[in-house]
């Protein structure tokens, strides 16, 4: 009979070491630099950002975190809020779709032969070959056709789609997912359904985790659909809405108040929920129910 | 354990000799269902992708074979516009830097998030969890804000890449300069990506069997060994798969130099990617037929390389069946 | 897990509501009433014309509108900025669907748009009404013959904005009034250990257009009752010279080549990087806005007329400005021209607009107004500009011809000044160069070429 362990021991784990730490280290501050110039710098207004005192990477004299967020909550009677509330809205019901239809899809091509499997599978792969800028238009014909560009489903139905994740899914799933276990819940009685809900989707679970994360983050960073797909600045999510800011900063004024401080500040408010969804879902990688034997 | 229950399927009509008909019959209902439930799997994301790849893909590509003046109607052109595109310097410029670009981004990347995901799944410390949050922020960000930061970055006015020259009384180079614009875009990519990449790789490790790594230690292996001899084939298909993916989304390039176009003093040309310019064609330009044919152009050209890459690594390991 | 999204969900669908779960829903013979609005509606039965503009007093401007029409009502959203409000308009025409009934345009995209019958002509809809309130320039700039497409709303006269505390600090008494003067001057700065003068940047081709036109090039002739053919000029005597001068500047290191509208020519402009700064009537407000005047520079800036080749024979020139143009895809087309002659066009409206620096009205009734003329301007330290600069640079613009592929052309154009920024090639061959591009592609598009 199988049996099942719980949190693997990771005895293959060694202590850590100066060297591992020392590398993780520099890669940590590569990768913090830019985000701790976001944090300074939404503490600065528009004068300190281009003439500040002690330069890009401290802070300026006038420390205005308060005031900026003030600015950034109120500005447009709050746009904001709804700009973040709109990325929340595609990103969690883009991204967890895209995921249901990947994991299903993932697990069907890698647990079940059938006759135009492979075929099907390469069409899959040949079509994201052709950069997505081709199909903007003919989608938005299409979707203009059915009343729905502009609205919600605009940005949320083609977000259905992640072919990376039906590839992802498909090997995790060859991987992690014994055909025997399948075959043993089969013979027991047990209709496909089951068998991928109670059998197959326990051992797929860090793989689900992460093909949800990656959908999420995707939906959520997702700039030229929307943009492309919403005219009504009450759809835009949040990239689009600090884009629309952008422009406005650059070549135009704000009506006198300058926008570079709202946009620095609501870039770095926007990286917060993806930190959330990242800390939640992280803890689901370890907890894998892992095969201890099947012999 | 082997039993008769846990026998694979295909197996039970081997075994018995008796009514040939009976159990081919049992066999190809029992395969049809197999099948079935197959297709019914896949079928909710079919769907989708049908209605939304294909569909639009087909009528791209028809419009690909008519060309449009500006001055003129619409007339049917049939492969003039890929013949255009083929011979149109704009495009092939563009083409080669997407080639130059994706043979030294990609390893480089790949490089880099092999080894963080490695390290970071050999190490349990608080650090090592901290890091992994770190490594996966930038990929949190996305472009258009990214490019922002690195606007400021960059910028030989107030970026603190400027500051740390001054120090040493030099000017600093401008990353955004046509000398410095490969070096400058890599960054970019590299800091913005390599996070996507390490989730993809710790996961696909987290998966393996640690009796394994057991049985291993057993043999006396060192961690490298471990991990070179181990780990990394034991990952292999992801690897390829990520690998794939990676390629087709560098000769797609797009997103970052747009973006930074804009701040760039005049290096990103309107065709500086493939994708940038079919953008342009359609966008600013008003002209989506030849448009479409760029974006097809562009799909041939990736399809040869995928193509290509598979071939060459069609021994370690396979996605695709 | 499954709960915590669930609920996540729908709080997210929570806050994005009143998003407008469907676009405009037509019945035959009716207008439609729209969901999309950011603005909110005063008479609710009144029919709504949809608008996109990205104005930064838009609100104000609509809600003036509104309270003061029962008949109509304006359906306002910020499709974009610029480029990208472009290409959503662009992609909307191309599908034959999701344009809106009136759009913001920069005169410089009308014709582009027109040849693709995606604009109206709205002489049949009153246009010639509001025609005495605008100079002949604002006219031809929206006009193509008796056809009129859009109505102007603000435009750009150019100017010489300069930092006057340089200029005394260098001996420069008065500004230059003339090109020649202005290298002049440019060297005496030079030499004194100075900063630069001015700037070339590439990503601004509309002035150097303009700078072109105003030595007498005329790039384009185009009309569209003749859609087919189009003389293209840019290799001429005028444009070679001009071209030539800024490339010798750029050379002796006297202006500097970096892009504008960008944060790094801002922090130049602040620091007094650059002495003048040629630009347009809406330059104080785009500056301010950029958070220029807020430290030690405040105060410093003044603006005196654009220097000229000719003094006996000056001549102004435009960059920017925008208009109100009703698209081909409108449900009603005269409601949409009463909006397109009436929003930005009250009383309420332009002075808001004006005094917040917004944009420089082009409407004559604001341009005639003692507030406006005697406005002192706070950016230049109480100067008043209109009178003295924009107002007259306004009244004798001329207008422009615009090709209909200006995008193209100024793309052309960045390319080759990003050559000379950069030493590669001359202002004659750049001229040239620039002839052969836009005669090949204009051939390639069908058209004739005179």
């Amino acid at each position: 009979m199988t049996t099942v362990t719980a949190a693997p021991s990771r005895t293959h784990r060694t202590r850590p070491n100066v060297i591992t730490h020392l590398f993780l280290g520099v890669l940590v501050v590569y990768f913090l630099v830019p985000i701790w110039f976001l944090i300074v710098a939404s503490t600065k207004d528009a004068h300190g950002l281009f003439a500040g005192s002690a330069g890009a990477l401290w802070f300026d004299k006038n420390f205005d975190l308060i005031g900026n967020l003030r600015d950034l909550f109120t500005f447009n009677d709050g746009i904001y809020l709804r700009w973040i509330g709109n990325s929340l809205l595609y990103a969690l019901s883009g991204g967890v779709g895209a995921t249901v239809l990947s994991v299903l899809a993932g697990y069907g091509f890698a647990k079940f032969r059938f006759r135009g499997r492979n075929l099907t599978f390469a069409i899959l792969l040949g079509s994201v070959m052709v950069p997505l800028t081709a199909l903007v238009i003919p989608t938005f014909i299409f979707l203009s056709q059915l009343g729905l560009t502009d609205t919600i489903w605009a940005v949320i139905l083609p977000s259905l789609l992640s072919p990376f994740g039906v590839y992802l899914m498909r090997v995790y799933v060859a991987e992690a997912v014994p055909d025997e276990l399948l075959d043993a819940a089969r013979l027991d009685g047990a209709g496909e359904l089951r068998t991928f809900f109670q059998v197959a989707l326990p051992l797929m679970r860090p793989a689900v985790v992460t093909v949800l994360l990656l959908s999420i983050v995707g939906t959520w960073n997702n700039y030229f659909l929307p943009l492309a797909m919403l005219s009504n600045s009450n759809l835009y999510p949040i990239t689009v809405g600090i884009g629309l800011w952008e422009g406005l900063a650059s070549s135009n004024n704000g009506g006198g108040q300058s926008l570079w401080s709202l946009i620095i500040i609501g870039s770095l408010i926007s990286i917060i929920p993806l930190i959330v969804a990242f800390l939640t879902l992280q803890k689901y990688w370890q907890n894998g129910l892992t095969l201890g034997s099947l012999k | 354990m082997t039993d008769a229950g846990t026998l694979p399927v295909e197996n039970l009509g081997q075994n018995r000799r008796g009514s040939s008909v009976d159990h081919r019959s049992r066999r190809t209902s029992r395969e049809r269902k197999h099948s079935l439930a197959g297709w019914l799997f896949i079928a909710p994301f079919g769907a989708v992708f049908v209605i939304f790849l294909v569909a639009p893909l087909a009528y791209a590509l028809y419009l690909s074979l008519f060309t449009k003046g500006l001055a003129t109607g619409t007339t049917f052109s049939g492969f003039g516009n890929y013949v255009k595109a083929f011979t149109d310097p704009s495009f092939l410029k563009g083409i080669w830097f997407v080639i130059r670009f994706s043979l030294v981004l990609i390893p480089v990347q790949m490089a880099v998030s092999l080894a963080a995901a490695l390290v970071l799944d050999n190490v349990t410390s608080r650090f090592a969890r901290f890091s992994r949050l770190m490594i996966f922020l930038p990929y949190a960000v996305p472009a258009v804000i990214g490019a922002l930061m690195w606007g400021f970055l960059y910028s030989p006015s107030f970026g603190p890449l400027q500051q740390l020259f001054s120090l040493i009384g030099q000017k600093a180079p401008f990353l955004l300069s046509p000398t410095n614009i490969f070096g400058g875009l890599m960054n970019v990519v590299t800091w913005q990506w390599a996070g996507y990449y390490v989730i993809i790789i710790f996961a696909a490790l987290q998966g393996i069997d640690p009796t394994i790594y057991e049985a291993a230690k057993i043999d006396g292996a060192s961690t490298r060994q471990v991990a070179f001899r181990i780990k990394v084939p034991m990952i292999s298909s992801a690897l390829i798969l990520i690998l794939v993916f990676a390629l087709i989304g560098t000769l797609q390039f797009f997103t970052e130099p747009q973006v930074l176009g804009p701040i760039a003093n005049g290096t990103i040309t309107p065709y500086f990617t493939p994708n940038i310019y079919a953008f342009n064609l359609a966008f600013t330009y008003a002209q989506f037929n030849y448009a479409s044919a760029i974006s097809f152009a562009l799909g041939i050209v990736v399809f040869i390389g995928v193509y290509i890459f598979l071939f060459l690594t069609r021994k370690r390991g396979s996605f695709l069946s | 897990m499954l709960v915590t999204l669930t609920s996540a969900v729908a709080i997210a669908a929570t806050l994005a509501a009143c998003s407008g779960s469907a676009g405009s829903s037509t019945t035959a013979g009716t207008s439609p009433k729209l969901t999309n609005c950011t603005n909110k509606m005063v008479n609710k039965d009144a029919p709504q014309v949809s608008v996109w503009a990205w104005y930064p007093n838009m609100a104000k401007v609509v809600d003036n509108f509104n309270n003061t029409h029962t008949d109509v009502q304006v359906c306002w959203t910020v499709a974009g900025q610029g480029a990208p409000e472009y290409a959503k308009f662009q992609t909307a025409v191309s599908a034959g669907k999701g344009a809106p009934d009136v759009i913001m345009l920069e005169a410089d995209q009308l014709t582009g748009f027109e040849i693709q019958k995606a604009l109206v002509d709205l002489s049949p809809f009153g246009a010639n009404d509001v025609k005495k309130n605008f100079s002949d320039g604002a006219w031809k700039d929206v006009s193509q013959g008796k056809a009129v497409y859009a109505i102007p709303v603000d435009g750009g006269p150019m100017a010489m904005i300069y930092r006057s505390d340089v200029f005394t600090k260098f001996g420069i008494t008065t500004p230059p009034t003339t090109w020649k003067e202005y290298e002049a001057d440019a060297q005496k700065v030079k030499d004194a250990g100075g900063p630069l003068f001015g700037d070339l940047g590439s990503n601004v081709p509309a002035v150097i257009t303009a700078l072109m036109t105003q030595k007498g090039a005329v790039p384009f002739t185009y009309d569209l009752a003749d859609p087919q053919k189009i003389s293209i000029k840019l290799d001429d005597q005028a444009t070679k010279d001009v071209l030539t001068y800024w490339a010798g500047l750029v050379k002796k290191g006297l202006v500097g080549t970096q892009d504008q509208f960008t944060t790094d020519y801002i922090s130049g402009v602040v620091g007094g990087s650059y002495a003048t700064y040629v630009s347009a009537a809406w330059a104080p407000g785009y500056l301010t806005g950029a958070g220029v005047g807020k430290g030690t520079e405040k105060g410093q800036f003044a603006v005196a007329p654009l220097p000229q080749w000719d003094p006996s024979n000056p001549v102004s020139v435009n960059w920017g400005g925008s208009t109100f143009a009703v698209t081909s895809q409108a449900t009603d087309k005269k409601l949409a021209a009463e909006v397109a002659k009436g929003l930005y066009a009250d009383d309420a409206s332009l002075t808001d607009g004006w005094k917040t620096q917004t944009i420089f009205p082009l409407n004559q009734g604001v341009l005639k107004s003692d507030a406006f003329i005697n406005n002192p301007v706070d950016f230049f330290k109480g100067q008043t500009a209109n009178k003295d600069v924009y107002i007259p640079a306004e009244n004798q613009y001329k207008g422009f011809n615009y090709s209909p592929f200006s995008v193209f052309y100024y793309a052309q154009l960045q390319a080759e000044v990003v050559k000379i920024n950069a030493g590669q090639t001359t202002g004659d061959q750049a001229a040239t160069d620039l002839q052969a591009t836009m005669v090949t592609y204009a051939k390639s598009q069908g058209f004739t070429v005179k």
